[in-house]
């Protein structure tokens, strides 16, 4: 241990990227993580879908391999290496056998040091990624959420959807993407994080070495913070012959570290905290048998992002089911959670908070991010012992602070000229009150 | 002579699990897992197997009940009641309220309780902190024999199912062209109808057919339980005795009279017209069932073709700019099964041409072996994906639950993946040769309205 502790001390004395690896033997392979900690929050006003455009270029080509080259090395190895973009990380998600090691590493640092950006690639990822747009409206609730997000904050980023728009991914130019990669992949916004079948003085030197070939920029992107919107207001994403809806609503959320976050997690739990016990699964599944799953959650950032419910009903039941939904979380308001469903919430959530980091994997996923929102090291870890002083009153109070019955955006995709009016009257406005859109929209 | 091996089995088991009940087991061993872990296998005299796997990296364990039976083993009419019974096992037992079931899970800590119905099995599942067994054992023990099948909650789940129905199926064009598919490639077996249901026969199924179900399937010679995480054998085999070893496997005998396939005389086609904004290519080939010696062949055939971003359909299809994405593969089924391609067309591209150059490239490994830096590579994918897909308790404990019902053991399950090293050009082309050919051939094309 002691000699980690030095390792780790002597790596950030030269780089300032953060760098940490759990061994990991049970079976042969390692998983790595390189991440910088910006994402679609990046993208920049009429290129929305650049972030996430740069990190699969990375893989299309450096300066001595051709894309279809880099393919061949990488199955070739057994290996697999994807991008994920985040609102506020890109990472490249890495996995290789762990005899194929040193073949990986290397070539994953020429794709991130020498990206080449060829002219002919990203000709083909356009087309790719706006057929991609188009793939994704055939999925409802795919459409649903995004339109959600991009209701729920306007113009702020958070509600900018990953692959962007079809009309902005046609005006990206070379220039544009290797200039955000300039922007991004610096020494002070990376983030290596694994586990696995290696040694971690070698992953370690590794990322030491990647780091310090990278430029040094200390400007970071600052995410600024959304407002809910002024009253409830309601958006019928129209699309036909629907036999079933998707409603996402919800309001702006509270940060992690927010001394109000862990009272609301537990009171949260208790109203749609993905239990079967929750109020919202037992009154619109249980009971009434409305929806096949009905929750809700937070969505986390450097900034409040979203708190947010989800459900599923048959089109005939969708007015009723959202009027409902938005009574309990009057109700919830108004008289809270009671000590009984506390007490359960509670127990269960302590008990549960061990599997959040009873595997390498996950823990790696924790510091992943933590490192990218800005939490404290150990933050995921932490859950437990944050929750076990938690209190009935600190609970309700928060969440009479906290939720805003009156402010809440609403998106539900259906079928508009069978929905309209008995939705309008669900949530109490006009009808022509009610936004309908297309679902092509962008 | 026979004799002499159990008597030499109830001493070990004497000497290994001394808390054990003997006279309750009929057999047990200890099997090679991945590297040097074992699979420590009992079988009750009830008919119950039970499967434990030690891993003591962190205070957990995964418990999943899996049962031999799954949509398949409906009859006509039914369709769908493997799967809605499914969520019945969640309601009121003889000693325990609506509800408690979860609730008594939630409280205790458990992560990922979930079931799950596919054609072939129907499996429980859940994650719990190591202090937990004999909480689950007694719990999964008491819903496997005292569940209460009442009219008013089998209605209400009936509502549920059928807004799972709406969601998978009906407003899904994957969905839809999936049942298309099944329905379309067989034509007498009971792989052709979609593991949810249909609409009319979820409507008309009462609480008696569950109950009925639930007599004839839910019983310990039809159940496996496998255990994987922080437990010691012995405990586990103390407990399973406890809470399982009374039960009898009484009842009602199951017949399973699935009707044989009948082999396919020409190829058969159908165009869909849905919501959607590209087309979509969903072709099958009839393959024999996961035991059948050429499933080996069969996982190298499909990294050859579309695992990794250097496989033959992914460079012809994805690269040339006519696909977004290509995935092919083989359904490790209990019976005769499918092997198939899914296509995702760029804008503007039709799934024809999608079709024509999967057979274009079919063809030309039949004319040639794949190079032998081919098959490494596929290899090397192969082994990644195996390992991949048990890198945790869950994952261990599914790929054991899913191979001893649809291989008849997980060995056999293992041997699949041991195999593969051995798979040579000469297997590959004589697969492709033998069943990829034009009369074995299901197309199924989405198209937009």
């Amino acid at each position: 241990m002691r000699y980690l502790i030095l390792l780790f001390i002597c790596l950030n004395s030269v780089s300032a990227a953060e760098v940490s690896f759990e061994r990991d033997t049970s079976i042969p392979l390692v998983y790595l993580n390189i991440a910088v900690k910006t994402g679609v929050v990046a993208d920049p006003k009429g290129k929305q879908g650049l972030t996430n455009f740069l990190g699969e270029m990375l893989l299309r080509g450096t300066k001595s391999k051709s894309k279809q080259q880099i393919d061949l090395a990488f199955d070739q190895m057994g290996a697999t290496l994807e991008t994920e973009t985040r609102a506020e990380s890109l990472i490249l998600r890495g996995a290789v056998l762990s005899s194929k090691l040193d073949s990986f590493l290397s070539l994953l640092e020429e794709l991130i040091i020498q990206p080449s950006f060829p002219s002919k690639e990203i000709k083909k990822l356009k087309k790719e990624i706006i057929s991609e747009i188009l793939e994704n409206l055939s999925e409802d609730k795919t459409v649903a959420k995004n339109k959600f997000y991009r209701f729920l904050f306007d113009n702020h980023p958070y509600g900018n959807s990953i692959l962007g728009k079809q009309s902005n991914i046609k005006k990206i130019k070379r220039a544009d993407i290797k200039k955000h990669y300039l922007n991004l992949f610096t020494n002070e916004q990376l983030i290596i994080v694994g586990t696995g079948d290696a040694s971690e003085k070698k992953l370690t030197m590794w990322a030491n070495s990647l780091s310090q070939k990278l430029p040094s920029n200390s400007q970071v992107n600052q995410v600024t913070l959304p407002s809910n919107s002024k009253t409830t207001r309601l958006q019928i994403i129209d699309k036909g012959d629907r036999t079933q809806t998707q409603i996402y609503g919800g309001q702006v959320g509270v940060h992690m570290t927010s001394p109000e976050f862990f009272p609301l997690y537990v009171a949260n739990h208790v109203f749609g905290g993905g239990s079967f016990s929750a109020r919202l699964m037992t009154e619109i599944r249980v009971k009434r048998g409305w929806s096949y799953g009905a929750y809700s959650w937070f969505k986390h950032g450097t900034m409040p992002r979203s708190w947010q419910f989800w459900l599923f009903p048959a089109s005939k039941y969708t007015p009723e089911a959202l009027s409902h939904t938005l009574n309990m979380i009057k109700e919830l308001r108004e008289n809270g959670i009671t000590e009984k469903e506390f007490n359960f919430a509670k127990q269960s959530l302590i008990n549960s908070a061990g599997f959040k980091y009873n595997t390498p994997k996950k823990r790696a996923e924790n510091i992943l991010i933590e490192k990218t929102l800005n939490l404290p090291e150990g933050f995921m870890k932490s859950f437990g012992e944050k929750i076990k002083p938690i209190t009935l009153e600190q609970a309700n109070s928060a969440l009479k602070r906290f939720l805003n019955p009156n402010k809440l955006s609403i998106v539900v995709l259906g079928t508009a000229k069978d929905l309209k009016e008995d939705l309008a009257k669900a949530i109490g406005v006009s009808p022509n009150k009610v936004k309908v859109v297309p679902y092509t929209k962008e | 002579m026979k004799k002499l091996p159990h008597i030499l089995l109830l001493i070990l088991s004497v000497g290994v699990f001394g808390c054990a009940t003997p006279s309750l087991l009929s057999k047990q061993e200890k099997i090679p897992f991945i590297g040097s872990s074992t699979v420590t296998q009992f079988n009750l005299k009830n008919g119950l197997t039970v499967l434990v796997l030690e891993d003591h990296s962190s205070p957990t364990f995964s418990y999943q009940t899996w049962f031999r039976v799954g949509s398949k083993n409906e009859t006509p009419g039914y369709t769908g009641l493997a799967h809605l019974f499914e969520h019945m096992m969640f309601k009121e037992t003889k000693n325990l309220k609506p509800g408690e079931f979860d609730r008594t899970l939630e409280k205790a800590g458990a992560e990922g309780e979930n079931a799950f119905t596919s054609r072939d099995y129907t499996a429980y599942v859940q994650e719990l902190p190591s202090d937990k067994l004999e909480l689950i054992a007694k719990l999964e023990a008491e819903r496997m024999t005292q569940l209460i099948v009442n009219q008013k909650a089998f209605k209400t789940e009936t509502e549920v199912v059928q807004n799972e129905r709406r969601y998978r199926n009906e407003n899904s064009p994957e969905g839809k062209m999936y049942q298309e598919l099944f329905e379309t490639a067989y034509t007498k077996h009971s792989y052709r109808w979609p593991v949810i249901g249909y609409q009319k026969d979820l409507d008309q199924m009462n609480a008696k057919d569950a109950s009925s179900f639930y007599k004839k399937f839910y019983k310990p010679s039809e159940a496996i339980i496998v255990v994987v995480g922080d437990v010691k054998p012995s405990k586990v085999l103390r407990l399973v005795d406890k809470y399982y070893g009374k039960i009898t496997s009484n009842g009602q005998k199951r017949n399973d009279s699935i009707t044989k396939e009948p082999q396919q005389k020409r190829v058969r086609r159908k165009t869909l017209r849905l919501g959607l904004q590209i087309e979509k290519l969903y072709m099958v080939y009839h393959v024999p069932e996961v035991t059948h010696e050429d499933t080996a062949a069969f996982e190298v055939l499909q990294a050859l073709l579309s695992d990794g971003k250097s496989s033959r359909l992914t460079r012809s299809l994805v690269d040339t700019g006519i696909c977004t994405s290509i995935s092919s593969g083989a359904f490790h089924n209990q019976d005769p099964s499918l092997f198939g391609f899914f296509a995702d067309m760029q804008k503007n591209k039709k799934a024809s041409v999608a079709e024509s150059v999967i057979l274009r490239e079919l063809k030309r490994l039949t004319r040639n072996k794949p190079t032998e830096n081919e098959l490494e590579r596929a290899k090397n994918i192969v082994e990644f994906n195996f390992l991949n897909s048990i890198a945790s308790n869950s994952k261990k404990s599914r790929f054991l639950g899913r191979y001893h019902v649809v291989a008849n053991n997980f060995q056999n399950g293992l041997n699949i993946y041991k195999n593969v090293k051995t798979v040579s050009g000469g297997d590959i082309q004589k697969v492709v040769k033998k069943y990829f050919n034009r009369n074995n051939r299901v197309v199924i094309k989405g198209i937009p309205k």
